[in-house]
């Protein structure tokens, strides 16, 4: 098993949650201190991270076979 | 703090996911050697992040926090003084030895080098104390959830117990280790962006700078005397307890992390496995460490109404109101956190946590497995036999885990006594792996009454001094500026009084033969050697890398 395909699955899913969470509720049960779109930000970093992640794998499993 | 459904939905996917992977590698596991060592199977960029992901467990990032906000940036010594050094050397010097030997694990590579009693004597001070470790985790984790989200003790240590249960005994060590590395991923994700806020809210680290007294925010300028710093070390205790005794005795000698790098598909894959793990590892204080002390800065800033933007947390202890520091980072989630990625904040404390039992778990099975089942209950017995009984122990570790916290639950003295003798225990430990892998002529003697005197001489320099107001149970010679300072002084006298016990001992015993010692010391070993590597998979460039980017840090927050 390659391990990056399952964790980039994760965070991809994670990513997109917390997009949308950002995109839709931007208001949405804010902190004390929040005054930035944590959700929006985190989230495309997340996104990011898991899609390179799943690329990376492809390209391992593309180049094995 | 009050979670919303679609932080229950991230955690829940969460453990779904550390429960379909241990289920993937179920069919992976056929013999003993798959099942606690991994087959020696797994690729270096893994066993590198699992290096350093089984020793973040919950109490490190919850402790890390915490004393960045008593001691402020010298926090950060026990990354860049006392990890980074370590894992380099561990890397480059003891690796070749430990993957060499084909040893399974620590305490085996003590019986092949020197023989069964330091072998026996090692393997079940371990197997005690990953049980206690595991366990004090496990109640400190208890503790946090039920005064943070109101769930119940029992209900949030049995839960999280069954789960770290199922993906190790499904898929056994390298179940373990996958998830570490899922599990560290998801500490970053969930912290750094915590990190990154408390900062920025703070006015940066230039803002931090100015509202902090200077001692907390440079880690060498005010470190002349004890009396300047808020940790209460000077120099020398510093630089040999810390920098050298206790963190060569952890990263080299603990079988906690060792197992980690044992596990890598090559010798070279096993020596670059704590080099690359330090890269991370030198960056992580701005992770743990740095929300920590922010938090002091933001209890002395304002809003707009008067009210501080911060308060630091306090509890009652003895009818008094103090500072709990081990509340700093989740009274910080609250404060900063919207729902979503509090969902994140919260899973990643549920990672570090797991990935810090599933190591204890792991280590545990293994060195009873082999160390102890196989070496004094039943030898010889077929492969399969060996397979069943590390999976009953895997059980068996659990359960007495789960034990150990309660206990801490209610015996609270005993365990802050424990958790300070784990600070030294591997101390001796060091000096005779330092004496038995580059000096052929130390004897089984000689390192087996070294480690028992450095042993005594730590707990009779813990009996005779006192740190605030503890200990000096025989007696008080002397009294350290703190506790920091006596853990640091212990640790340099068990492991100079190893050291020189071994010597001395070793001088008057015979040597073994030159010929039973190949593989196992340094001069009748062939270290490899890697001109045909690429220069960046050379452990050498790797050390020298990661050392210099450790000097740099180390000299930008002096």
């Amino acid at each position: 098993m390659d391990l990056r395909v399952p964790s980039g699955w994760f965070f991809t899913l994670l990513g997109v949650i917390l997009v949308v969470m950002g995109l839709i509720a931007p208001g949405y049960r804010l902190a004390a201190l929040t005054d930035v779109n944590v959700n929006l930000y985190s989230g495309i970093a997340m996104l990011v991270f898991g899609l390179f992640l799943l690329l990376m794998a492809r390209r391992a499993a593309s180049k094995s076979r | 703090m009050k979670l919303a459904p679609v932080d229950y939905v991230i955690l829940a996917t969460y453990f779904a996911m550390v429960l379909g992977i241990g289920w993937m590698l179920r069919k992976k596991v056929s013999t003993s050697g798959d099942f606690l060592l991994s087959g020696r199977a797994v690729p270096v960029w893994i066993t590198s992040l699992a290096f350093i992901a089984a020793n973040l467990g919950a109490q490190e990032l919850i402790g890390m926090a915490a004393s960045g906000a008593k001691y402020g940036i010298m926090t950060a010594h026990f990354y860049w003084v006392g990890a980074i050094p370590a894992m380099v050397f561990m890397g480059l010097f003891m690796m070749p030895f430990y993957y060499g030997s084909k040893a399974r694990s620590v305490p085996e590579y003590l019986k092949m080098r020197f023989d069964e009693k330091t072998r026996g004597f090692n393997a079940f001070t371990f197997a005690v104390m990953t049980i206690f470790s595991s366990g004090i985790s496990m109640y400190v984790m208890g503790l946090l959830m039920h005064l943070v989200l109101g769930w119940s003790f029992s209900t949030s240590v049995l839960a999280t117990a069954a789960i770290v249960l199922a993906y190790t005994y499904l898929g056994g060590l390298t179940s373990a280790i996958y998830n570490e590395v899922l599990q560290f991923f998801l500490i970053v994700a969930g912290f750094a962006p915590l990190a990154i806020l408390s900062c920025v809210k703070a006015g940066g680290w230039h803002g931090i700078v100015s509202r902090l007294p200077s001692n907390m925010t440079h880690s060498w300028t005010h470190m002349g005397s004890a009396a300047d710093n808020p940790m209460g070390v000077e120099v020398f205790g510093m630089v040999a307890g810390l920098g050298f005794v206790l963190s060569f005795g952890y990263w080299c000698t603990n079988f906690l992390v060792v197992q980690r790098a044992m596990a890598a598909d090559s010798m070279s894959a096993a020596r670059r496995t704590p080099l690359l793990g330090a890269i991370p590892k030198m960056f992580l204080p701005f992770v743990v460490i740095l929300p920590g002390i922010a938090a002091v800065a933001l209890a002395q800033m304002s809003a707009a109404g008067g009210a501080h933007l911060y308060d630091l947390p306090v509890k009652l202890s003895g009818g008094v109101w103090v500072k709990d520091y081990d509340q700093v980072l989740t009274t910080l989630m609250a404060k900063f956190y919207p729902a979503g990625i509090l969902g994140v904040g919260l899973t990643g404390l549920m990672a570090s946590f797991m990935s810090g039992m599933a190591g204890n778990v792991t280590a545990f099975n293994t060195v009873f497995t082999y160390d102890i089942y196989q070496s004094y209950i039943r030898k010889g017995a077929p492969d399969r036999h060996y397979l069943t009984v590390g999976r009953m122990t895997t059980i068996v570790g659990v359960a007495l885990s789960i034990g150990a916290a309660y206990l801490a639950q209610y015996y609270n003295n005993i365990m802050d006594l424990l958790q300070f003798v784990f600070g030294f225990v591997n101390a001796p430990l060091f000096a005779t792996f330092l004496l038995g892998m580059f000096w052929k002529r130390a004897t089984a003697n000689g390192a087996f009454f070294g480690l028992v005197t450095g042993t005594v001489a730590a707990a009779f320099t813990w009996g005779l001094t006192v740190a605030e107001g503890k200990g000096g149970v025989f007696g008080q010679v002397h009294t350290f500026p703190s506790v920091m300072a006596q853990n640091f002084w212990i640790a340099i006298v068990a492991f100079t009084s190893c050291f020189l016990v071994t010597v001395l001992v070793s001088m008057v015993t015979r040597m073994r033969k030159e010929s039973e010692l190949e593989g196992l010391v340094y001069g009748l070993t062939k270290i490899p050697h890697d001109e045909n590597a690429r220069w960046f998979e050379r452990p050498v460039v790797l050390a020298v890398f990661v050392l210099v980017v450790a000097v740099i840090l180390n000299i930008w927050f002096a």
